[in-house]
């Protein structure tokens, strides 16, 4: 017992070393559906309309606790469907309040109407989205769901842990409400939303001095100035908007990345558009990846100096500028290897057709892998196949589990 | 990186002993760590797998956990269903929830230990017998071999749990103390925290070579169909309510007082299995063409058809099936019996009694004082409404089947108790009942006059366009009435209480109506005075309080009296079975074996023991000649009724049956009956019988009708080598559909697991 009281002295030192590197933090042991309610709750959010759906559930549920404790002055209602989640997130939206909600699969499909009226009524919503597919029915993790909606004019982000999605929100919501536009923050079902593990939870005072109350633009719902919305555009001045969105959409990137740097230097974690991982000149090979799928790889990594991995934290807009700065270094005989958890029905995934967009004009031989599509676990193994295989028989694209 | 994984029940609180176990160790601060379930739809009793992994640099890793170190066993019954000790690690340990020593499980691991958590935990009132909650006492065992404090332990338990802080954090404090022995802290697991991941993707990659578990693309369709249960995805133990297909009981034959299974006759019918079909209601009745006729159709007085539209017209059914068949082959029937019976009285419960016996083997007489069997069926009930030669063909059937009817015999019990071992005495009733008024001398008997009309051709000195009053509202007032207007008098019906509370047959009554015959309510006889005619004095009455028939009793209104004056006056309030028989003695008839001085037993039944209708009287016979076999066979009898589980209408999907009218019998009508003795209500043809019998709506009997084989979303419906539905339980995810979509309630859903 002696032993275990040295141990304890031990570690109460380190605690306090990490206490003071998360300053105005308690860390907490939290699913990633709680650590995303809880990313709500610490950005103020006034108005939250839910419709359960797994794997989300357990945030809108963990949000109407909140609110029923009395934790949250936020507005909370049951809609009836997904459509209506939307739509009302919309017109709370367009009457000024913070919203949040969260949803997943058929339910986004489901508001894809209105996922394209929210993004250019340029309204600063920030959603959870846990990822799962649609046919063939599964309820496990599969980023199909939100890729599909890449085009609706909202900014994704994919989240790595928990960590980062309850970072995410509070870095969208100032991203959105910069450019008027609204942020997805996409998380893996289960390997994500429903694992428990350290969250650092920020005090609230410092989300508040980060991200000031949610300024009026004018053009918000005002019963003293009725205004008319959605009225018909005369062909001439349509292209007015589009542009006016594409100017903004165009500023995401930088914002991204000047405001991580900012959250780091307030909350000590740093984060930006995409992150390299052992990208060196002589990288042979760099996996890129998105969400939970990226935290195994890193872990494969350890036995492979010679890989490299890139991953996509913002996915739309697709960080261009960040990627070719960060292959700019990287040898032309480097392979690219994408690693897709989604299936958009064509040939190759999501993350290869932005990647090609990307690097148009350059020499990089690029390489398309399915894997964990409906929940399928990707452990250790399956990167290190990846790796073999692309190393010894590359193809263009593969399905790995399937020889 | 520690790595363990945990293998319990659903309800048993190991995915929130996880949760706990990270939160204990990562309490220091100095670990990362991740807990999580294995995500399938689980239920209680289920088994299912967690995963936790414990480590001092950050987790690189967020798959499931394939090669643990440590493997917690919630439920040592899980050894023989799952394979719990997959892909331990080399100087790996295993933790046993049991009553038993490690020694028993040597080999299974490097290092084995067992803590008796069930008992622990039930000791401190967690959870119950059958799901106990062993999840404080399984993380106390896991802090004592990873060396970890048991009072920050005990806090964070306390703090998490959903129920009972203090019994779960003394649940832990006790397994974490009984743990003991040298090398109960494990050096090897407490390493792994401190290094990095070590290699598992060669370990996984090794594990691939040796399994075959790609499922190959072949065996999977282009469309995420399927026709049978879906191999990939064995959702049976999902379920926690069990749908069952059952056969329930139906209105029509729980109603039918001669036991008849109506359904069963219908559904043959509607297969045009008419032979079958008779042969099923000859079971309980030797009379379905008199039954078919005149009975009041129990059977269709609670169809539940009739919440649809109309009730099953099965009187008809029963009609056609009896006609067709008079014919038909029949069994007879070898003495086996020693036991000699006498039947007295052939009437439908003396008949069915004695056919019933006789095929049971007993030599049996039928002893009948007219010259005539059928007692009432020939007596009482007239031409027009069951013609004679039906009757007898059905009675010509009893005989050939072996039963002997001795007519002319008008007998006593004491005249046959040396002859017999047993009397069942069937005497039924005959004998009109009086008024008890002044001079009722001059009022004919209505069962008298029937049976002196349609037996001797008597008209009782009824003459064409005499005014008769009737009195009494049973099927003998309307018969009578009937009759007198098809020998051309002017009959009116007095009765002293209301068209609801009549006891005739609706439908006759109707006719009665539709023919000409007068009705008169709540008015009663009180006087009558005879002079050329007879004068008639009637009181007016009103409804009372219920009686013990649950009728409203009429009540005289003082005052009220008037006068009718008619040619004739028939009585027809009642009757009352003949004493003869037990020699002028007063006995109190009662379905069964009575007390009776004699040196025999001595059984009753038919109308003299209860009911009143064909029908019943033919049951009173089944009864009868059961009680009398059990009573020579030494074999326990019971009148009780069996409990039944009858469907009601509110259990029926009606939105799968097609809205169709009865087929009605084509009714006799005429501008005048006189003289005109056939018979009024006309049978149906085959074709009419076949439309009305596939009406059924086969309440709580399976018909086939494949909405639950259609509607089961888990396609775990199948037909069997036998051509019936059955319910594939490995795959039956219990959600019901089948038993809300089942039209007919035939398919039960409970709470109860199948044994099959």
């Amino acid at each position: 017992m002696s032993n275990s009281s040295s141990i304890k002295n031990k570690v109460e030192k380190k605690k306090k070393q990490d206490a003071k590197q998360y300053n105005r933090h308690t860390l907490k042991i939290l699913k990633g559906n709680f650590a995303a309610a809880e990313g709500a709750k610490l950005c103020r959010t006034g108005f939250i309309p839910a419709y359960p759906i797994t794997p989300q559930t357990t945030i809108v549920e963990a949000l109407s606790d909140m609110v029923g404790r009395g934790e949250m002055d936020a507005t909370f209602i049951n809609m009836d469907s997904e459509h209506s989640v939307f739509a009302a997130a919309m017109g709370a939206s367009l009457a000024g309040e913070r919203v949040f909600t969260a949803t997943s699969g058929q339910g986004l499909f489901y508001a894809h109407e209105v996922l394209h009226a929210i993004a250019h009524f340029r309204l600063p919503i920030v959603i959870c989205n846990v990822g799962r597919p649609s046919i063939p029915w599964n309820i496990w993790s599969d980023q199909t769901d939100s890729l599909s909606q890449r085009d609706t004019g909202w900014v994704q982000f994919y989240g790595e842990s928990s960590q980062e999605v309850l970072d995410d929100i509070i870095q969208g919501y100032f991203i959105a409400e910069k450019l008027d536009l609204p942020v997805m923050i996409v998380l893996d079902a289960f390997y994500q939303s429903h694992t428990s593990e350290n969250v650092w939870v920020p005090d609230i005072n410092l989300i508040d001095e980060f991200l000031p109350a949610k300024e009026k633009t004018g053009s918000e719902i005002d019963v003293s100035n009725p205004k008319s919305y959605g009225g018909l555009i005369p062909t001439e001045h349509y292209e007015k908007f589009n542009i006016k969105f594409w100017q903004d959409i165009n500023k995401v990137e930088d914002l991204t990345n000047e405001i991580g740097k900012k959250f780091g230097d307030l909350f000590g974690r740093e984060y930006s558009a995409v992150e390299a991982v052992n990208i060196k000149p002589e990288t042979k090979m760099i996996l890129v990846t998105l969400s939970s799928i990226t935290t195994t790889a890193r872990g494969v990594l350890k036995q492979h100096p010679e890989v490299g991995l890139l991953k996509l934290r913002l996915f739309k807009p697709f960080p261009k500028k960040s990627v070719l700065k960060i292959l700019n270094h990287v040898s032309n005989n480097c392979i690219i290897v994408n690693i897709e958890r989604n299936f958009l029905g064509d040939n190759e995934g999501a993350i290869m057709h932005e990647m090609k967009r990307a690097l148009y004009g350059s020499s990089f031989k690029m390489y398309d892998v399915y894997t964990g599509l409906g929940g399928k676990d990707v452990p250790p193994s399956t990167i290190e196949k990846i790796i073999r295989k692309t190393f010894n028989a590359p193809e263009d694209v593969v399905w790995i589990d399937f020889e | 990186m520690l790595e363990v994984r945990g293998h319990a029940r659903g309800g048993q609180g190991m995915v929130t002993a996880f949760e706990i176990l990270a939160k204990i160790f990562s309490h220091s601060g100095k670990y990362q760590v991740q807990a999580f379930p294995a995500f399938g739809v689980e239920r209680t009793g289920a088994p299912i797998q967690a995963f936790l992994r414990i480590s001092k640099e950050p987790i690189l890793n967020r798959s499931n956990v394939y090669h643990p170190h440590l493997i917690l066993v919630f439920d040592e019954a899980l050894i023989e269903q799952v394979p719990v000790f997959d892909g331990i690690r080399s100087g790996g340990s295993v933790l046993f929830n049991t009553d038993r020593d490690p020694e028993e499980f040597s080999g299974k691991a490097d290092k084995i230990y067992t803590i008796p958590a069930t008992k622990i935990s039930l000791e401190k009132g967690l959870g119950s017998k059958s799901l106990p909650i062993v999840n404080a006492a399984m993380i106390g065992a896991v802090i004592k071999i990873l060396d970890a404090d048991i009072n920050i332990a005990k806090q964070i338990i306390g703090n998490n749990v959903p129920s009972k802080p203090v019994e779960n954090m003394k649940a832990a404090e006790v397994a974490y103390n009984s743990l003991t022995g040298i090398d109960s802290i494990n050096k090897f697991l407490l390493g792994s925290i401190e290094t990095g991941n070590d290699g598992e993707e060669t370990l996984l990659l090794a594990d691939e070579q040796k399994k075959q578990f790609l499922v190959q693309l072949e065996e999977i369709p282009k469309v995420p169909y399927w026709s049978q249960p879906m191999s990939l995805n064995k959702t049976g133990n999902w379920r926690v309510l069990t749908p069952t297909y059952v056969t329930r009981d139906a209105p029509c034959t729980t109603n039918c007082p001669a036991g008849t299974d109506v359904r069963k006759f219908v559904d043959l019918t509607s297969e045009k299995k008419f032979v079958e079909a008779y042969d099923v209601i000859y079971e309980h009745n030797p009379f379905p063409s008199v039954c078919g006729r005149v009975c009041p159709h129990f059977c269709e007085q609670n169809c539940n058809r009739m919440e649809l539209d109309e009730g099953l017209n099965i009187g008809s059914i029963e009609r056609f099936l009896g006609d067709r068949s008079f014919k038909s082959e029949l069994k007879s029937y070898k003495i086996t019996q020693k036991e000699k019976i006498a039947v007295v009285g052939a009437g439908p419960a003396g008949l069915t009694a004695a056919l019933r016996l006789t095929e049971k083997g007993y030599p049996t007489t039928v002893f009948e004082a007219l010259p005539y069997a059928g007692g009432m069926m020939r007596t009482g009930i007239p031409e027009f409404r069951l013609p004679k030669n039906i009757l007898d063909e059905e009675i010509k059937r009893i005989e050939r089947q072996g039963v002997n009817i001795i007519l002319n015999k008008k007998v006593t019990v004491k005249e046959l108790e040396n002859d017999f071992n047993a009397v069942i005495v069937a005497v039924g009733s005959h004998i009109g009942s009086k008024m008890n008024i002044p001079d009722e001398d001059i009022v004919l008997d209505g069962i008298v006059f029937l049976h002196n009309f349609k037996m001797k051709n008597d008209n009782q000195g009824v003459s064409k366009d005499d005014e008769v009053a009737i009195i009494g509202g049973g099927n003998t007032a309307i018969d009578v009435a009937r009759t007198i207007l098809r020998l051309g008098g002017k009959p009116t019906i007095y009765y002293r209480r209301t068209r609801k509370e009549m006891p005739a047959i609706a439908h006759e009554v109707d006719e009665a109506l539709a023919e000409g015959v007068e009705i008169k309510f709540l008015t009663a006889p009180v006087g009558i005075s005879k002079n050329d005619r007879i004068d008639l004095t009637l009181i007016d009455m009103e409804l009372g309080e219920p009686d013990e028939s649950g009728r409203r009793r009429p009540v005289p209104i003082k005052g009220s009296e008037s006068t009718v004056t008619a040619d004739k006056i028939i009585a027809a309030i009642g009757q009352k079975p003949d004493d003869f028989v037990f020699a002028g003695n007063e006995i109190k008839a009662s379905q069964g074996k009575i007390e009776y001085d004699a040196s025999v037993a001595v059984f009753c039944s038919g109308d003299m023991a209860w009911g009143g209708t064909v029908t019943e009287a033919i049951g009173s016979g089944n009864k009868v000649a059961e009680e009398v076999n059990a009573f020579f066979r030494g074999e326990p009898y019971s009148h009780e009724e069996t409990e039944k589980d009858i469907v009601i209408p509110a259990e029926l999907n009606f939105a799968y049956y097609l809205p169709t009218s009865r087929t009605q019998n084509p009714v006799k009508k005429s501008r005048d009956f006189y003289n005109d003795f056939d018979e009024v209500i006309k049978g149906l043809t085959e074709s009419e019988i076949l439309i009305e019998s596939k009406r059924c709506l086969h309440c709580g009997d399976c018909f086939s009708c494949g909405n639950c084989y259609n509607y089961c979303p888990d396609a775990a419906i199948f037909i069997d080598e036998e051509n019936r539905l059955r319910i594939d339980y490995d795959y039956c995810k219990g959600c019901g559909i089948c038993a809300q979509e089942c039209p007919c309630s035939a398919i039960n859903f409970q709470m109860n697991e199948v044994v099959l």
